[in-house]
């Protein structure tokens, strides 16, 4: 305790000169070169003059505002929304009515309902209606879109589009039906739209390494995986979904002023295409990519087009070819899906900060491991689960302790897993109940992980777009709100696992033994009072196993946690754990210290027939234990 | 890596148009801001190529108004409102001193707001709705027949012809299906007719069940049923209606004169129909059909082409009476337009809100053929206010 305090002490003196925590500060410079990139473009095309460059550009920032509305959900959500256009199309309708001259607004909507009526805002007041309006749409249409995941909720927002449709279409007495809206004051230009883009640059990309960025991604990655450290899927999906939804509004009530004159079919498929093709030509799951996907794309179609009606070209005469640019622009985007999958940016950020050797780095000194308070067990009472008529789990009743090393063991189809996906929240049980020794409401995985339960998988649920330290960050992040604090928690923990190298890598990148590792680091980084290992050292060589069950003693010596391991490599098992179980079946044959159990006559007899035990028992008799660990 | 080939490419695209050519000082720049591609490129195709046809038949006699030839420019709007306001704005930098827009009236009022400032005329090739110089205001003008000017015509001659009650089915999902057949109401009440009915459908419904039990529950059939449905919502309607045993004639627009219909045969008997205008030997139309022909290499698809080749004639006719090139001189001489005579008939705008009174050829389908009925010009005053 008392190294915590001296860290503590450290630390206070390491904020005063940097306040920001490292994630953050990455994340503001990206976050600032884009909005000040966006601003001297802006300033550029000012300088040109040109009345037509200038509408070319300031539609393009606005583009490129709803386009970062809908990289927030899409990029972090992993799910395509096709909705986004319908919440443009709705910002726009509710800029128009509420931004009109009211006597103008009397000759063309005779039937406008009066709480609509004669309002005739300034952009600025309609705009902060419409964030609050946005925020409610946002708020009633997320709640049952994610109750669905992939592509049903991708389905769903095509719903939602089509839904938003109709509604501009039947409310005729507001929208005018499907007749052109007019009449809107034309006030937005370059420098209004290039600020919204800015903001919305900002925004995307802070929001991508907030804290619910973060576990927005780790769902998007691996549900399972991030229900497993605490991340809720639908909390961290809403507030994206919210967000991205209002910036599609505030895009919405830019366009509107921008154009004057619009009507429902403007914010259609069409719209919705091409947002989306700018968004995957860039990259979705980056802001830096929404940037690029909307540049591209822009010059793209400003350059092909201008050849379209026929140009002389180095004094030669081209013949004019409409339809080029949509021919162009289809093979451009062909040729980046087929050569760079990502998008163009293949999914980075701009990362200034690590480019410039200013990127977050381990800390001097890393915080003291507390030492988990000992008491509380797990305690499954007749714990069973069946799977339609197949008996996985049959009435188990099985206790762990905290401080010691418990190794579950059984032939193949035995229920070892189901088990330990009931003791982890993961699995309902049929029948039996499962104590952990806080209270609970429900038995999902989301709540064992936040009341101390931490766990990995038998494969891998790591999340492989984010790097290794966000990797073990995010999981740091639920225990820990500041995140600062959660940054240093989470350099520890891959320090200890030996992967602060590889700290920057993405978590797919990195090998096969140090992915395993990730995965105990992510979990530790929860600060269990238990962590439950589904065969941790399945895939490893004998280098690599040796070195995960000393790294496995030190974690329980120095915390004082509970591990529970599922584990056919009976080396491992015998050598680490304290207390063996046996499960067959379903149920529990033996339970007891290695010695014990190696000798009990039920245990030979489940084996019979598999020589890994009699090997083991033969190979155990003839080497000690401790030099085996020591290998 | 991008923003180290941006500059490069920006470039580029400026030196591209600074290319883009000047007009000479006694010529009339034309910017023609249409849909080449897209959904709207089906109308703006053929209008621009009868467009195309009377300038260079314009320029070889001198130019507009005989003194001032005409240099086009054209540029794609790829049927998108954002983009064909980037395009307007080019086009008023390259000097446009008349504008033409698509068919289709948000990307017609978007560039309109652009040129009405100016007192460039702008006119939309084919747009129908009659609210579109509304919107604008006096520079922006309409060439092809109204919607509520079709109704007029229909409605003039259904009560030439005797009928007294007529049944409305509409439909909200399009201005053309829910406005036309209650401009129609309007102008068949206004002349003693009554409406005894309405009813409406969702465009793209496959059955028309409910709506036909409905005309047949009506206490006394009514003289006629008025529509803008058509393909598919129209051919589906005639079959059941028929089938349930209703002989009711229906009367419709000009989106009823496709071969589809034409090719129902004997079920579309006694369908009335509008065309911008009708092809009978001798007729200035019947020549023009004959001269697209030898220009183009095929016949007029549709008439989009005679529609643009009079937008390039009421131009003409305007610049000579205005005797200058200057944008508002040519837009007041257009609206002060009294019986101009056309391809297609007399074309009037003074004393409109821009959607020009004009001849409307009415026809009827008889045993798979479609027969000329009338040519009606309503009268300014009868025709309904959008």
């Amino acid at each position: 305790m008392k190294t915590l305090t001296q860290a503590e002490g450290r630390e206070t003196s390491l904020t005063s000169r940097l306040p920001l925590p490292a994630t953050f500060r990455a994340a503001l410079a990206d976050g600032a070169a884009m909005a000040l990139a966006v601003v001297l473009l802006a300033a550029l095309f000012w300088a040109t003059g040109d009345a037509a460059l200038q509408r070319v550009a300031s539609y393009a920032a606005i583009m490129l505002t709803a386009v970062c509305g809908l990289q927030i959900f899409s990029g972090n959500s992993g799910i395509v929304s096709f909705g986004h256009s319908g919440f443009v199309g709705l910002g726009a309708y509710a800029c128009g009515i509420l931004t009109m001259p009211a006597a103008l607004q009397g000759a063309t909507l005779r039937n406008l309902p009066g709480i609509l009526a004669g309002h005739e805002l300034t952009l600025g007041g309609a705009l902060l209606v419409i964030v609050l309006f946005a925020v409610l749409v946002g708020a009633l249409s997320g709640g049952p879109l994610l109750r669905l995941s992939g592509s049903g909720a991708s389905i769903a927002t095509l719903a939602i589009l089509i839904i938003t449709y109709t509604l501009l279409v039947a409310t005729r007495d507001i929208t005018r039906g499907s007749q052109p809206f007019y009449g809107v004051p034309r006030n937005v230009g370059l420098w209004t739209s290039a600020a919204a883009a800015a903001f919305a640059l900002v925004a995307a990309r802070l929001f991508r390494d907030s804290p619910v960025g973060l576990s927005a991604r780790a769902a998007a990655d691996d549900d399972r995986g991030a229900a497993a450290i605490g991340v809720s899927r639908r909390g961290a999906w809403y507030l994206a979904w919210i967000l991205s939804v209002v910036l599609a509004f505030v895009a919405g009530a830019l366009m509107a002023q921008f154009l004057g004159a619009f009507s429902p079919k403007d914010f259609y498929f069409h719209l919705s295409f091409t947002m989306l093709a700018m968004l995957i030509l860039g990259g979705m799951t980056s802001s830096l990519g929404a940037l690029a996907g909307v540049v591209a794309t822009t010059i793209l179609i400003e350059i092909v087009r201008r050849f379209e009606s026929g140009a002389v070209l180095f004094g030669v005469e081209l013949p004019s070819l409409f339809g080029l640019t949509d021919a162009v622009l289809a093979l451009s985007m062909i040729l980046v899906i087929w050569r760079r999958p990502l998008g163009l940016m293949d999914g980075r950020e701009l990362d200034l900060l690590r480019r410039f050797g200013r990127g977050a780095t381990p800390p001097a000194e890393l915080p003291a491991i507390a030492r988990q308070a000992p008491g509380g067990e797990i305690a499954a009472e007749g714990v069973g689960k069946r799977y339609a008529g197949v008996v996985a789990v049959d009435g188990v009743s099985l206790s762990f302790a905290m401080d010691m090393i418990t190794g579950i063991i059984g032939p193949n189809g035995a229920g070892k897993t189901t088990f330990l996906n009931i003791i982890s929240g993961d699995v309902e049980p049929s029948s039996g109940t499962v104590r952990i020794g806080r209270s609970l409401r429900g038995h999902s995985a989301v709540r064992f992980a936040r009341a101390g339960i931490a766990r990995t998988f038998q494969n891998l649920r790591i999340f492989g777009r984010m790097t290794v330290f966000e990797n073990v960050l995010v999981a740091a992040r639920q225990v820990e709100p500041d995140l600062a604090r959660a940054e240093r928690a989470a350099w520890r923990e891959l320090a200890l696992m030996g992967l602060d190298e590889v700290a920057d890598r993405p978590a797919a990148t990195i090998a096969y033994g140090l992915r395993r590792r990730l995965e105990i680091a992510r979990a530790l980084a929860l600060g269990p009072r238990f962590l439950l290992l589904d065969e941790p050292a399945a895939g490893m060589n004998a280098v690599e196993t040796a070195d995960l069950v000393q790294r496995l003693a030190e974690v329980r010596t120095r915390r004082g946690i509970g591990i529970v391991l599922i584990e056919h490599d009976m080396r491992l098992v015998m050598n680490l754990c304290e207390r063996i179980v046996v499960i067959d079946h379903g149920q529990v044959i033996a339970d007891g210290p290695p010695a014990e159990v190696r000798r009990n006559p039920d245990v030979v007899a489940a084996y019979l027939g598999s020589r890994s035990l009699k090997a083991q028992q033969d190979n155990n008799q003839e080497d000690s234990p401790t030099e085996d660990t020591s290998q | 890596m991008t923003f180290s080939r941006t500059p490069g490419l920006a470039a580029a695209g400026l030196a591209a148009l600074v290319c883009a050519s000047g007009a000479l000082a006694e010529d009339i720049t034309i910017g023609v801001a249409t849909a080449q591609t897209g959904g709207l490129a089906p109308f703006d195709q053929p209008a621009l190529l009868g467009f195309r046809m009377a300038i260079e038949e314009i320029n070889a006699k001198g130019g507009l108004g005989g003194s001032y030839p005409a240099e086009l420019i054209v540029k794609d709007t790829r049927s998108d409102t954002a983009q064909t306001v980037t395009v307007g704005q080019e086009l008023i930098d390259a000097g446009a001193q008349v504008m033409i827009t698509p068919c289709d009236a948000d990307p017609s009022i978007a560039i309109g707001q652009m040129t009405q400032p100016l007192s460039i005329p702008a006119f939309t090739f084919c747009g129908t709705a009659p609210i579109l110089p509304l919107a604008v205001g006096d520079a922006m003008f309409g060439s092809y027949p109204g919607d509520n000017l079709q109704a007029a015509a229909v409605a003039d001659l259904a009560i030439a012809e005797g009928k007294k009650t007529v049944y409305l089915l509409t439909s909200p999902d399009s201005t053309y299906t829910a406005n036309l057949p209650e401009y129609f109401g309007i102008v068949f009440e206004a002349k003693g007719g009554s409406v005894v009915g309405r009813g409406s459908y969702t465009m793209g419904q496959p059955d028309f069940s409910a709506e036909v039990t409905k005309i047949k529950a009506l206490p006394e059939p009514p003289d006629l049923i008025m529509t803008a449905a058509y393909e598919p919502d129209f051919p589906a309607f005639l079959q059941q209606l028929r089938a349930a045993g209703v002989e009711t004639p229906i009367y419709g627009a000009d989106a009823l004169n496709t071969p589809t219909i034409q090719g129902l045969g004997k079920l579309a008997d006694g369908i009335v129909f509008t065309a911008a205008g009708y092809a009978a030997p001798g007729s200035k139309l019947e020549a023009f059909n004959r001269a697209f022909e030898d220009y183009a290499g095929h016949a007029p698809e549709s008439t989009y082409e005679v529609n643009g080749y009079e937008i390039a004639m009421i131009i003409d006719e305007a610049v000579r009476q205005a005797g200058s090139t200057d944008p508002e001189a040519i837009r007041a001489a257009i609206a002060g337009l009294s019986d101009f005579p056309s391809v297609t008939g007399s074309i009037t705008y003074a004393g409109t809100t821009g959607m020009p009174v004009r001849a409307i050829a009415l026809m009827r389908y008889a045993d798979g053929v479609a027969e000329y009925v009338d040519t009606i010009t309503p009268d300014a005053a009868d025709v309904p206010a959008p």
